[in-house]
């Protein structure tokens, strides 16, 4: 044991010895586990954040698809839904996007409908469903200046403006779910877009048994060609998608300068100097076996590695969850007008961390490690002459 | 009078097969005993510094054997050799083979590193001998900062250390004026005088010819003449 410990102790002044190269490798180390945990972390907590953001989402939506797109439906529609067997309610939705001029963002608008009360609970002031009122998010109230009681006005579809009074704002905590979000009334909605009485934008189908969701969506399928049901399940497995195509994008944007790290990392960590070879040597000939320059380089390595990657995860921790990702925040989050400035909650994988841990310090280890190993296992006369 | 070691028409290749194939020790054969101070003798390239590795496990021959204590060691593993090196013998060599940027205290303590003993054992051995060699007040200086004189004599005490049978000098005085080489004769012979076996490779006279000097074995060639 305590020759271990004088090894290990060996080793820390033998890295301190090389500060300067073994600090440039710390730095570079550091800065990869940097990148790489921050994508990791950042991908993951999006996944989660998705995943709680949809839980309180309906289990069943359908649209309707024309042309492959997405259709405005009729109300008759409803009725066919409502027929078959296991479906409880069915819930019609009115909502669309409204570009504003003059603060060049583009909105969500909805009606205001049953489903929704969940959401009406986390505002300030109270929606009553009058009419020429509306609830807006924080976003919409940042930008436009907005409080209670303000005028928005929004032009309709035949260009001219309604004048909408402000009765609520959906609080800070809920600018994920509500940041571009203006809740108004059905009428105003039909109103405004200028919808038919007898056509909704889709429905929101309530099941009975959770586990039949597949089967009624199939159903809905056969009595409905022209639509397109969409399952919870489906859109947490495309946000899943969506995450994992934006994290690898991001990777590869970053790939090029990673690898022109990890090369530079790599031959400053495996070329052996002169002088580390002749260290070798000494070592070998006044009496330290090959597997006691092992344990030296080992700590070595394991000192650097260690210390890189807990730098870098702390630092991409504090990046992430402290300072809102700005590195990668605008690539990974989307591309709508009003970044929603909300932070994230700090989730962290296990299982990631561990092959991240793998991926890096198990590779450095070696790379260190096998050429003093050649080294160490020559005879100590020829490592001194070089 | 017992034989530490002896060596049996040993020979060493260097670059065997290659165009540039050298054979720096050809079929020597030699005794050492206990408590001899023995002296090889010969020209720059005459072989001396090689039979020296040979004789103290630090490179095997490519022929004939080597006895340790009786026990042939050019075929014994790795591990065993090592455990040879660090039991039995001390090594002085030409460069001193000091490592620069440590302290005085920390290189003479560097071979007990890898054993069990306690540190307050290593150092208080390694003060015992700065102190025998007049370099206590050295202990906390990183090496580089050193006198040749002073920079031998932080490699004695390494050497030293183990308590080792045998010590085993290359070029001793090679980087030495003759005040501190006549210096290091003293500490030699009170090595003798301590029942230590000494083998010295030099073409230095001062050495050679000095009384506590046993026997001269004469190189050139790679062979002993």
């Amino acid at each position: 044991m305590i020759k271990h410990l004088k090894i290990l102790e060996f080793a820390i002044s033998s890295l301190w010895r090389r500060k300067f190269k073994n600090l440039g490798i710390i730095f570079v180390f550091s800065l990869i586990i940097f990148v790489l945990s921050s994508i990791l972390l950042l991908t993951y907590s999006f996944k989660k954040e998705a995943i709680a953001v949809l839980e309180g989402a309906p289990e069943l939506i359908v649209q309707r698809i024309s042309a492959g797109r997405h259709a405005l439906m009729p109300v008759e529609y409803m009725k066919k839904v409502e027929k078959i067997p296991g479906v409880g309610a069915v819930i019609p939705r009115l909502w669309g996007y409204y570009y504003d001029i003059s603060t060049g963002g583009n909105y969500t608008v909805m009606a205001e409908y049953r489903g929704l009360k969940d959401l009406l609970n986390i505002m300030e002031g109270t929606f009553t469903g009058e009419k020429g009122t509306c609830l807006i998010g924080k976003g919409i109230s940042d930008a436009r200046f907005a409080v209670i009681g303000s005028i928005i006005p929004i032009i309709g579809s035949d260009g001219k403006v309604r004048r909408l009074k402000t009765v609520g704002i959906f609080t800070d905590e809920s600018r994920i779910i509500t940041n571009d979000l203006i809740i108004i009334t059905p009428e105003d909605f039909r109103d405004i877009f200028n919808l038919p009485e007898n056509m909704v934008t889709d429905i929101v189908v309530q099941v009975y048994n959770p586990t039949e969701v597949d089967n009624i969506a199939r159903k809905i399928k056969q009595i409905l060609p022209d639509t397109r049901p969409i399952t919870k399940n489906e859109i947490l497995r495309t946000y899943d998608t969506l995450f994992d195509w934006r994290s690898g994008m991001v990777l590869t944007m970053f790939l090029g300068a990673i690898l022109a790290f990890i090369i530079l990392a790599w031959d400053k960590a495996t070329g052996l100097s002169a002088e580390e070879r002749h260290e070798i040597g000494i070592l070998k000939s006044i009496g330290w076996e090959t597997s006691d320059v092992m344990e030296l380089k080992f700590w070595e390595g394991l000192v650097i590695s260690s210390l890189s990657f807990l730098t870098g995860l702390i630092g991409g921790y504090i990046h992430i969850f402290f300072f809102g990702a700005s590195v990668f925040s605008p690539a990974l989050k989307g591309w709508s007008v009003i970044f929603p400035e909300f932070h994230l909650m700090p989730y962290i994988n296990p299982y990631q961390i561990v092959v991240l841990l793998f991926m890096t310090v198990i590779p450095y280890m070696a790379a260190t490690i096998v050429p003093s190993w050649k080294a160490a296992i020559t005879d100590p006369d020829v490592v001194m002459r070089g | 009078m017992e034989t530490i070691i002896r060596v049996e028409k040993a020979s060493k290749c260097i670059n065997r097969g290659r165009p540039n194939e050298i054979w720096p020790v050809k079929d020597v054969s030699l005794q050492i005993h206990r408590g001899e101070v023995v002296v090889l003798k010969g020209p720059s390239g005459s072989g001396k510094t090689s039979l020296l590795s040979l004789i103290g496990c630090m490179s095997r021959p490519t022929e004939g054997r080597i006895l340790i204590h009786g026990r042939d060691v050019a075929k014994l593993p790795e591990r065993f050799l090592t455990d040879i090196r660090r039991r039995l013998f001390g090594f002085i060599f030409q460069q001193f083979n000091l490592i620069q940027g440590i302290t005085v205290r920390e290189n003479i303590m560097l071979p007990l590193y890898p054993t069990e003993r306690s540190f307050r054992d290593m150092k208080n051995k390694a003060e015992e001998l700065m102190k025998s060699l007049g370099i206590i007040e050295r202990q906390h200086f990183r090496v580089k900062g050193l006198s040749g004189g002073e920079q031998q004599r932080v490699a004695i005490a390494r050497a030293l250390i183990n308590d080792p049978e045998v010590v085993l000098a290359d070029e001793p005085t090679a980087h030495l004026d003759t005040k501190l080489s006549k210096d290091l004769i003293e500490i030699l012979r009170r090595l003798k005088g301590e029942g230590k076996t000494i083998v010295i490779a030099t073409h230095d006279p001062l050495v050679y010819e000095q009384d506590i000097v046993d026997r001269i074995i004469e190189m050139r060639d790679g062979r002993i003449r």
